[in-house]
């Protein structure tokens, strides 16, 4: 009998649990800057380039960062994508609702991109090099989406 | 590394849905590879399994395998990553001196049973990434593709050129999975857009299949085979997960690894030493982006080396005359299914995607998001 002849049941095996992860005492740091519609980041005493949202350790240097930056509130789209499909939990793939933007954000010269939504501007209009500014959610929290989206500045 | 370790034999299958089980597939891929070179299971030293353990809904997911495979009570380890690094793990094992054989094995069923983007998924970080949900394979791999045009003033149409010639090579290929007839750059430009500028066709298809391949010191190769194909040198490297602090537009770990592989290899100017590649591209971008941290095309220079057919079957360095990882990736498997495709080139057994001149091959092979790691092995007969 050939495999294309074969029949198979096909028993759904899902892996709901549970992790509780500890996000550490940085992006806690990060978290509590939101609460004050702040973005911080943590400078490298090596190459003094600035991670964003901070961590502990930068890995071109092997060195501890120690120092919070707060970062402007402005910055450049660097790159970007529209986004015509939306990719649900389990790994599948679905048409967006609408076309939506996301965009690599350069806050500061020496600061890492920062991946967000671009928002309040026409997908086929967005270009690489423009201005954004951050757009906050009115009650913030300290948490995820207090920082809400981006929008041409 | 001087004749020290060859390939003796392989097998390999792909398929859009297989319809099969990850033991059956084992079993008939190492099985077949016994048959092939007229050995028993005693006859492998070791074995290095590369299947992912999330893909497979199972941890140490080698561990169901043994029986299929062959290696009850023998020798067994496993590399959770491209299947490349099995192959220069096993390579490494007999160098060492204590295995004449070492079989590699490499298998995701990622084409109907489970998705294939849950492998780059559930490598994002668990306390930002997958909180935010922006991030995912394609979305970074579309990133990356916008990172690369832009940087060297390359048209979309680029990325249907490359599209076109992987999957027209795809197509006369058996081992393919996606193997689409009469495919043309409007059959691409109009499939479905996912995350601009990638669309269906520019990016893998979900794919089951997988890979055995059985590796033999020099001594050992001779009495196993007529037709050694040689490892001549292998490297690999890994940048820092964070997309921000990337330059997505070049691989700087595909140089690094390249680089050792061909100081290994005695090979000085890849550009006119090497005759073919077989490189993980897993989006059409990814091609020349990284035959060009390969050394194998002149930076900047993709659009005119796809359009004059240098790339192509029967060009002057033709890159995925087996179609590539368009035509199919069993994730985890690909690297090593590169590795076979060249096997074929380097024996004269490739069939209608047959290169003229094929001696020295380059094969690579990537895992994590925007090929954050890298494994380069040259082959050469």
């Amino acid at each position: 009998m050939s495999v294309q002849e074969e029949t198979f049941l096909t028993p759904v095996v899902p892996l709901d649990f549970t992790y509780n992860y500890y996000i550490g005492q940085y992006l806690t740091r990060y978290f509590k800057g939101f609460k004050e519609k702040k973005i911080l980041g943590s400078r490298c005493p090596g190459c003094s380039k600035v991670a964003v949202p901070p961590r502990k350790y930068c890995g071109v240097c092997n060195k501890v960062m120690e120092e919070m930056v707060e970062l402007p509130q402005e910055g450049t789209l660097e790159n970007f994508t529209v986004g015509h499909v939306t990719m649900e939990k389990g790994g599948r793939l679905s048409p967006a609702e609408k076309p939506y933007v996301l965009g690599l954000i350069k806050l500061d010269d020496k600061a890492s991109l920062l991946l967000h939504k671009v928002e309040g501007v026409d997908p086929s209009q967005v270009k690489a090099g423009m201005k954004v500014k951050a757009v906050w959610k009115d009650q913030v929290e300290g948490d995820y989406w207090d920082l809400d989206h981006f929008e041409p500045a | 590394m001087d004749k020290k370790v060859a390939i003796v034999g392989f097998r390999m299958k792909s398929a859009p849905d297989l319809v099969t089980t990850r033991e059956r597939l084992t079993f008939e891929l190492t099985r077949g590879l016994f048959d092939d070179l007229g050995i028993e299971r005693e006859d492998v030293d070791t074995t290095i399994f590369c299947t992912n353990d999330f893909l497979d809904g199972r941890t140490i997911s080698n561990c169901f395998l043994e029986g299929p495979a062959g290696c009850y009570m023998r020798d067994e380890s496993k590399v959770e990553m491209d299947a490349l690094n099995g192959l220069m793990y096993a390579c490494m094992r007999i160098l060492s001196g204590q295995y004449r054989t070492a079989m590699v094995v490499s298998l995701a069923l990622t084409g109907y049973q489970v998705s294939p983007y849950l492998h780059i998924e559930y490598q994002l970080s668990p306390i930002y990434d997958r909180q935010m949900r922006l991030l995912n394979e394609l979305s970074a791999a579309a990133l990356q593709a916008r990172s690369y045009l832009t940087r060297y003033g390359y048209s979309e149409e680029l990325l249907d050129a490359v599209a076109v010639q992987a999957l027209s090579n795809a197509a006369a290929n058996p081992y393919q999975a996606r193997r689409i007839p009469g495919v043309s750059k409007e059959k691409v430009a109009s499939s479905s857009p996912y995350y601009e500028p990638l669309k269906e066709l520019h990016c893998y298809p979900p794919t089951d299949g997988g890979c055995v391949l059985l590796l033999a010191s020099a001594e050992r190769a001779k009495e196993l085979t007529d037709k050694p194909v040689w490892v001549l040198g292998m490297g690999q490297s890994i940048e820092t997960f964070y997309l921000g602090e990337r330059d997505l537009f070049r691989s700087p770990s595909t140089v690094k690894a390249a680089k050792r592989a061909y100081e290994l290899a005695g090979i000085k100017d890849p550009k006119a030493e090497v005759d073919l590649a077989e490189v993980s591209a897993l989006f059409a971008h990814q091609e020349p982006l990284l035959a060009e941290a390969l050394g194998l095309l002149e930076e900047g220079a993709a659009e005119s080396s796809y359009q004059s057919g240098d790339t192509a079957v029967s060009g002057k360095m033709p890159i995925n005359p087996s179609g590539g990882a368009l035509g199919g990736h069993p994730v985890s498997a690909t690297g090593l299914i590169r590795a076979a495709e060249a096997v074929r080139q380097l024996r004269g057994e490739a069939g209608e995607n047959q290169v003229g001149k094929a001696e020295v091959a380059v094969v690579h092979g990537q895992d994590g998001p925007c090929a954050q790691q890298n494994a380069v092995v040259v082959l050469g007969v």
